[in-house]
């Protein structure tokens, strides 16, 4: 991002990356869209739910990367906000693990 | 000394003039404009809230024996009457969503080279994806409404020919209780409303960006840094969105 003119090359060059991404965030959608309605009903979740998560974490990248432009920008500010989310790191394991316990307490009751 | 001069000239990105005072304050670490950092600094802190109330959610999820299926329950289209299509109109919205961000990504790649026409036409294109998005949400909540969901009480359960609601047994005004998690409802209608509000602001925030564009106001200014704000907080709206897809719609 520079306030010199951008040549018709550079400015062709952004517009083709745009539309690159967007096809791939397409068809990443619809390959998540294809396996929850044609592999989801036979396999189980520990195998779908990984897959989904690991895919949309592959479309947040491509949209912060490309679309919001982080990719361009100084490593010192992409890393103020990125280590931030390791906090999130701490919330998921702990909830999930606190969640997994309760799954089991309740068959423990019946 | 060719070092230094190639900092210098690298560093220019739509920032005001800072007078060189022999202080160093003129030199921005980040070479980032001070309204794109807050930007994404508050991106950051809504991140967070979304994550809370994500991992609220798998939490709960995690923790009951038995989830009402998103292809059971989610499985309805406009003008396709009772046909069941899992999965086929949040489709639809997701792609809308996408395609919007794209547009608004256009808008500001025409800011860059100056093109107002270029930039109020693609915010056009983006607004009206955000509108529609909107449409399609308020038809999916109108419908789950109709079929009985409710923030505090569950109605969906296992029948015997599949997923089913409690609608009928309302009717004949005998109370039962709940059979699934009763929160069901609180979390579907809170998290996505919540990402619904984003999407309304940022409609709001784009259609005021498309008449300042209009205006000449970023002309006069000679940036459009405006519009790559704007840009900054709809993407977070398409990314938040890949999210809550993948919770309440994939998973």
């Amino acid at each position: 991002m520079s306030d010199h003119q951008l040549t018709e090359e550079e400015y062709k060059a952004q517009v083709a990356g745009v539309w690159k991404v967007t096809v791939i965030l397409s068809i990443v959608t619809v390959v998540e869209v294809a396996a929850a309605l044609i592999l989801g009903p036979h396999l189980p979740k520990w195998i779908m739910n990984p897959f989904y998560a690991i895919a949309s974490i592959a479309k947040a990248f491509f949209i912060i990367g490309e679309f919001m432009h982080l990719k361009y920008e100084k490593r010192v500010f992409m890393l103020s906000l990125g280590l931030p989310l390791f906090f999130l790191l701490w919330a998921i394991i702990a909830f999930g693990v606190e969640g997994n316990y309760l799954h089991k307490l309740l068959y423990l009751i019946k | 000394m060719a070092e230094v001069l190639e900092i210098k000239e690298h560093h220019t990105a739509h920032q005001l003039p800072t007078p060189d005072n022999g202080e160093g304050g003129e030199k921005s670490p980040m070479n980032i404009s001070y309204g794109k950092t807050m930007m994404w600094y508050f991106l950051l802190s809504d991140a967070f809230t979304f994550s809370a109330f994500l991992i609220a959610y798998a939490c709960l999820r995690l923790g009951h024996k038995w989830w009402p299926n998103p292809n059971d329950v989610f499985n309805a289209m406009p003008f396709m009457g009772h046909h069941k299509i899992p999965m086929g109109f949040v489709s639809i919205m997701t792609f809308i969503l996408i395609m919007s961000s794209v547009f608004v990504v256009r808008a500001v790649q025409e800011g860059h080279r100056m093109n107002k026409n270029g930039v109020m036409y693609w915010m056009f294109w983006g607004i009206l994806g955000g509108a529609a998005f909107l449409g399609c949400q308020a038809w999916e909540w109108q419908h789950l409404l109709a079929e009985g969901m409710r923030p505090f009480y569950n109605v969906f359960y296992e029948g015997k020919d599949g997923l089913t609601t409690l609608w009928n047994i309302h009717e004949q005004g005998k109370p039962m209780f709940s059979p699934g998690p009763v929160a069901f409802g609180a979390l579907f209608f809170g998290i996505t409303g919540f990402h619904g509000f984003h999407v309304f602001t940022g409609v709001c925030l784009n259609i005021w960006g498309f008449f300042a564009t209009a205006n000449g106001t970023f002309e006069k200014r000679g940036h459009y840094e405006m519009i790559e704000k704007l840009g900054l907080y709809w993407h977070f709206v398409d990314l938040v969105w890949v999210f809550v897809f993948l919770a309440f719609y994939l998973m």
